[in-house]
């Protein structure tokens, strides 16, 4: 029981990682990941809301009238996701206006309502509770990688700090314009997937 | 043990109602509570960017605007007036303020020079910035433009610095007379000191900020007319051609 609690919490980041096995949440992947900073704040507030709305429905489970059951859903995940979005506004303006739209639209993130209708539902709160931070922290490792590479190639910099020495660029090297694009987010996912597939032989498909 | 559930058990209509109802009651409170308690410090973040976005315009670096500006609100005869709101509480509610015909100025004392705010329509939504003058009061030292829902890519360029580069040495007087700055479709004729090109792909939102541009600062016209003692169109300037 112990072990099957934990590994609701360590299975997504690895093994059945939402983006990378389940292909959710690649819409925002590819939107908030220009730079490092946006992308860790996008990952914790999906790490909040998943968590959250996970042990709320879970906590619930036994009151929700089956026939609103989604509508129930949706309510919860809205409103924690106002809330999330009244905190940013409020301690990190900056990020929050990058982020622009992306953070309202952690509503139809598939990953949140996909764990909530799959999980939660039919789990205690513990597990449920672990399996929503597990989900979202993969969500965000990907963020992360992503939004790393593309910061980096892409300007030189890491949270906005200059990474890349400047003789490398008198010696002629130049920013890769093409990792400020949403295709470079697509490709470096792409790539992200091929090496955790060869690392996972069971992943591959026959 | 009785068999008799509440409301008629968790699938009858009146349990679905009462639970939705409870739901949506208590999810109210709580975002209600959640704004609230944020509101103040939301509000100081808003109100320090539209402090940026003054001491941007004119080229200075971002938290100075409490060392160099000093903010006023003038009327269309260009007659300093005291009014309820101080100048950057109207940049809340800059249209209303414009027509009540109250007119915010942000003054760089040490060089004379001025900020001020615009606002006007867009495509699709409102459309704002700050006009900063060089001490002639005639020439743009430099723009600051935003939009609130502009296209991403074509109006929204607006925004952008590279498109608000063409506006610095414009001069927006001709013969002490009131032009502003012309946004010309398909680029602004070479050397013309009154035009900028137009937004490609955004003919709504150039004609936006053209008209946003003339309606504000022909406003200030009063103001920057006894502002400039010797009106500078006759002052002889060394690159006058």
């Amino acid at each position: 029981m112990k072990n099957k609690t934990f590994q609701s919490l360590t299975n997504p980041l690895a093994k059945n990682n939402p983006v990378l096995v389940q292909i959710l949440g690649i819409c925002s992947a590819l939107a908030v990941t220009t730079q490092l900073k946006p992308a860790l704040v996008m990952g914790l507030s999906v790490v909040a809301v998943c968590a959250f709305s996970n042990l709320v429905l879970s906590l619930l489970r036994n009151g929700i009238p089956d026939r609103i059951r989604i509508i129930v859903q949706l309510v919860v995940i809205a409103a924690l996701v106002t809330i999330v979005n009244d905190v940013l506004k409020a301690f990190v303006y900056d990020v929050s206006k990058q982020l622009s739209v992306y953070v309202g639209l952690i509503i139809t993130n598939c990953i949140i309502m996909g764990r909530v209708e799959a999980f939660a539902l039919s789990n205690k709160p513990l597990p449920s509770l672990l399996d929503g931070i597990g989900n979202g922290l993969g969500y965000g490792a990907v963020l992360v990688i992503i939004g790393f590479v593309r910061e980096l190639f892409g300007n030189g910099t890491l949270f906005g700090y200059q990474v890349v020495p400047e003789c490398l660029y008198e010696a002629g090297y130049v920013n890769n314009g093409l990792m400020l694009f949403p295709p470079a987010a697509l490709i470096i996912v792409g790539i992200i997937i091929w090496v955790h597939r060869t690392a996972n032989k069971d992943l591959q498909e026959k | 043990m009785s068999d008799k559930k509440f409301l008629g058990g968790k699938n009858s209509n009146a349990y679905i109602v009462f639970y939705s109802s409870v739901m949506v009651i208590i999810v109210a409170i709580l975002l209600a509570f959640t704004s609230l308690s944020l509101k103040e410090r939301q509000n100081a973040n808003v109100l320090n960017e539209k402090k940026d976005a003054i001491v941007a315009s004119l080229g200075l670096e971002k938290g100075s605007y409490d060392s160099v500006i000093e903010a006023y609100v003038v009327n269309k005869e260009g007659e300093v007036i005291n009014t309820e709101n101080t100048p950057l509480d109207k940049l809340f509610a800059l249209a209303a303020s414009y027509a009540a015909g109250e007119y915010p100025v942000f003054e760089n004392k040490a060089t004379g020079e001025f900020v001020f705010p615009v606002i006007g329509k867009g495509l699709w939504n409102d459309i704002w910035g700050y006009v900063a003058l060089e001490s002639d009061l005639n020439t743009i030292k430099g723009v600051i433009f935003d939009h609130a829902g502009e296209t991403p890519g074509l109006g929204a360029e607006i925004a952008t610095p590279k498109y608000q580069a063409q506006f610095p040495g414009k001069t927006i007087y001709e013969d002490g007379k009131f032009v502003g700055i012309e946004i010309v479709k398909g680029g602004a004729p070479e050397g013309d000191v009154h035009s900028v090109d137009a937004v490609t792909g955004g003919t709504k939102t150039s004609e936006g900020l053209e008209n946003m541009i003339k309606d504000c600062l022909s406003c200030y016209d009063a103001f920057i007319m006894s502002r400039t003692a010797v009106p500078f169109y006759l002052v002889e300037t060394e690159n006058a051609e």
